[in-house]
């Protein structure tokens, strides 16, 4: 799983929950896969993503002192921060880890870098 | 011998040598002419004289092209009714201005003083014309278009009719001015067809076989219209009782929704993910052409993304994946894609968070009305206002002016009138018998004959994996009928319906989330 793609997830389809965002990442086992830098589709995508998450994946990647909590303005002019972000974002794959609700701990675990997001039918 | 002869026909060459004993094939040749008759088959020799074959063949010729046909294999011409061959059904508001002729009238009157024939006044002939070498594939007459019986007068020359019931196959020869009455099993649950030889292999009188050569013949066949649903007790081969479906299906369908789909959909996508992602390599242009049509930068999301060959397609977008089926997130995992396993009810994204969403192939998946809503209400959800979503499910209706789909097209057997949809499927519910349908769900649902029409809205299509391994599945479906999905859309809030088109034997909407 990339962490672009944890961006967008969220538990708040289970029975109860408000927001479920963001989920609480826990990687065990990461890859890296070197990919091109773009800095314009990174500062076009950045608008369709949320920064809080951006930020809790930096957490967990081991970049936590590269991304800040807020997102500073004026940002595509800051290509280092492109670059880290580019890096956080498309070229760490999460192969095992997990993923869980902020609000009922419900865990979803990520194998063979595929997130399971499935619900039980009385979780729903 | 050490040598070939050419003593095969037409041109064939046939090579000779020494058996010990006949091949199997023979065998079984012999022993389906030793079989008896179907129920309610009853053969009349010489029903008719020389003298009433040649007044009857007179009659029934007709000078001009009038509502003559010249099918691929046989002349055939119609009174009272034309048959269609396309829908294989009459219709009955249109009656031709040529009745049968009355020439023909004494033959009823014949049929009427023997008791074990049903009594009939026919109000529909088909005469077929038959060269030497032509044939007609098995088929059964259409129950709701005829009556039973049926009657086929055979003229100028005899030939060998195969009845055939699953495995069962019985031969049947028809002599010269002999009349045949199928009625009761033999009408209903018996395909019947000629095979387009030169010659027939028939019985002697010793009990072996022999050849013999076949000239040109004429058969008359006699029916009546039904003009109304058949009640005949023949399920397989029934069109009625295949279009109707059970009034508390749905109501079934619903309390069994989520057990129908997990066995009969998501344990059946992985067990053939491998070789449905085989399969599945080309994107459909007008799929592509959606996704073209965003701007770059764009998040989309394919939700039931089978083998990801649509995340790919437009590599300028930010293309996320979601399906059920392990197996084939592998494949897309394997690619590099991003994507995701959830089920479609419960999108675990975020709301109003995606530019655009395709749904493949997937909403026809769910067993229920509201379900399939529901699939549609997640894919407005998580779209941004102004975001827009494609919709394909497959239709039940397979034509459109008087086009078939490719789906039916690649009905090769049928294209190639080397059988009928009637042969496939009383084959099928033969393979069936062997195959153990779950079907502990108190849902009964009819088997669909693959690369043929759809006969009702929830079925089972069979995928039939190659291979030495040879294994039926059984996915669920719920074809959509012509606009049935954008009713369904009227019931979802915060949507527009942008363009519903039909593509490929699909029902497909665009529709926009309102800003």
């Amino acid at each position: 799983m990339k962490l672009s793609t944890y961006n967008f997830l969220t538990s708040m389809a289970i029975k109860g929950v408000k927001v479920g965002y963001p989920l609480k990442l826990r990687i065990t086992k990461k890859d890296l896969v070197e990919s091109e830098f773009n800095p314009t589709f990174i500062e076009r995508l950045l608008p369709k993503l949320d920064w809080s998450a951006v930020h809790a994946a930096a957490q967990q990647a081991e970049l936590a002192d590269d991304i800040p909590a807020e997102q500073p303005e004026n940002i595509a002019e800051n290509e280092l921060l492109m670059q880290k972000l580019h890096h956080l974002l498309f070229e760490i794959d999460v192969l095992e880890g997990e993923m869980e609700c902020p609000e009922t701990g419900r865990v979803f675990p990520i194998t063979d870098g595929i997130p399971n997001m499935l619900l039980n039918e009385d979780e729903v | 011998m050490h040598n070939v002869a050419a003593i095969g026909q037409q041109g064939a060459v046939a090579y000779l040598s020494y058996v010990n004993r006949l091949p199997e094939v023979q065998l079984q040749e012999q022993q389906a002419w030793h079989r008896t008759l179907p129920n309610g088959l009853v053969l009349l020799p010489d029903f008719v004289s020389v003298e009433e074959e040649a007044a009857l063949l007179e009659a029934v010729t007709v000078d001009t092209d009038y509502a003559q046909d010249k099918l691929k294999h046989r002349v055939v011409k119609h009174f009272g009714y034309e048959f269609i061959y396309g829908s294989n059904n009459v219709d009955a508001d249109k009656p031709l201005e040529q009745r049968i002729p009355t020439a023909c009238d004494f033959l009823w009157q014949r049929l009427s003083c023997n008791e074990a024939v049903p009594k009939i006044i026919p109000d529909q002939l088909t005469v077929n014309e038959y060269e030497p070498g032509q044939g007609i594939p098995p088929h059964v007459d259409t129950h709701s278009a005829f009556v039973d019986p049926i009657l086929s007068l055979s003229l100028q020359s005899d030939t060998v009719m195969d009845f055939r019931r699953g495995a069962e196959l019985v031969h049947v020869q028809l002599p010269r001015r002999s009349l045949l009455i199928m009625s009761d099993e033999a009408r209903y649950d018996w395909t019947h067809g000629i095979k387009p030889k030169h010659s027939d292999i028939v019985p002697t009188p010793t009990g072996s076989l022999t050849t013999q050569q076949r000239s040109k013949r004429t058969s008359l066949t006699f029916r009546r219209l039904r003009r109304a649903p058949c009640d005949c007790a023949y399920a397989t081969l029934c069109d009625t009782q295949q279009a109707k479906a059970p009034q508390a299906l749905d109501e079934a369908l619903s309390t069994h929704a989520t057990e129908l789909e997990k066995q009969n959909v998501h344990v059946v996508y992985d067990q053939i993910a491998q070789h449905f992602s085989d399969t599945r390599h080309t994107p459909w242009p007008k799929v592509t052409e959606f996704l073209q049509s965003f701007d770059p930068h764009s998040v989309l999301l394919d939700v039931g993304c089978g083998n990801g060959k649509y995340l790919n397609c437009n590599t300028e977008l930010f293309s996320i994946g979601c399906d059920r089926s392990l197996g084939l997130l592998d494949v897309c995992q394997g690619r590099g894609q991003r994507v995701f396993r959830c089920d479609c009810l419960q999108l675990p994204i975020r709301s109003d968070s995606i530019d655009g969403c395709i749904c493949i192939a997937v909403i026809h998946h769910l067993a229920s009305r509201q379900r399939r809503l529901q699939a549609l209400r997640e894919l407005t959800r998580v779209l941004r206002p102004g975001g827009r979503a494609l919709v394909y499910v497959w239709a039940k209706d397979q034509c459109r002016n008087d086009r078939k789909s490719t789906y039916l097209r690649q009905n090769k057997a049928v294209n190639k009138q080397r059988t009928t949809e009637q042969a496939q499927r009383q084959q099928l519910s033969t393979e069936l018998q062997q195959l153990t349908v779950m079907d502990n769900l108190e849902v009964s649902l009819p088997v669909h004959t693959n690369r043929t029409e759809f006969q009702q809205q929830d079925i089972y299509v069979p995928w039939k994996t190659k291979g030495e391994q040879r294994t039926t599945f059984l996915r669920y479906y719920h074809v959509f009928e012509e606009h049935e999905l954008e009713q369904l859309l009227t019931e979802v809030d915060h949507v527009v319906l942008r363009i519903s088109y039909y593509d490929q034997g699909n029902h497909c909407v665009i529709f926009e989330k309102r800003k």
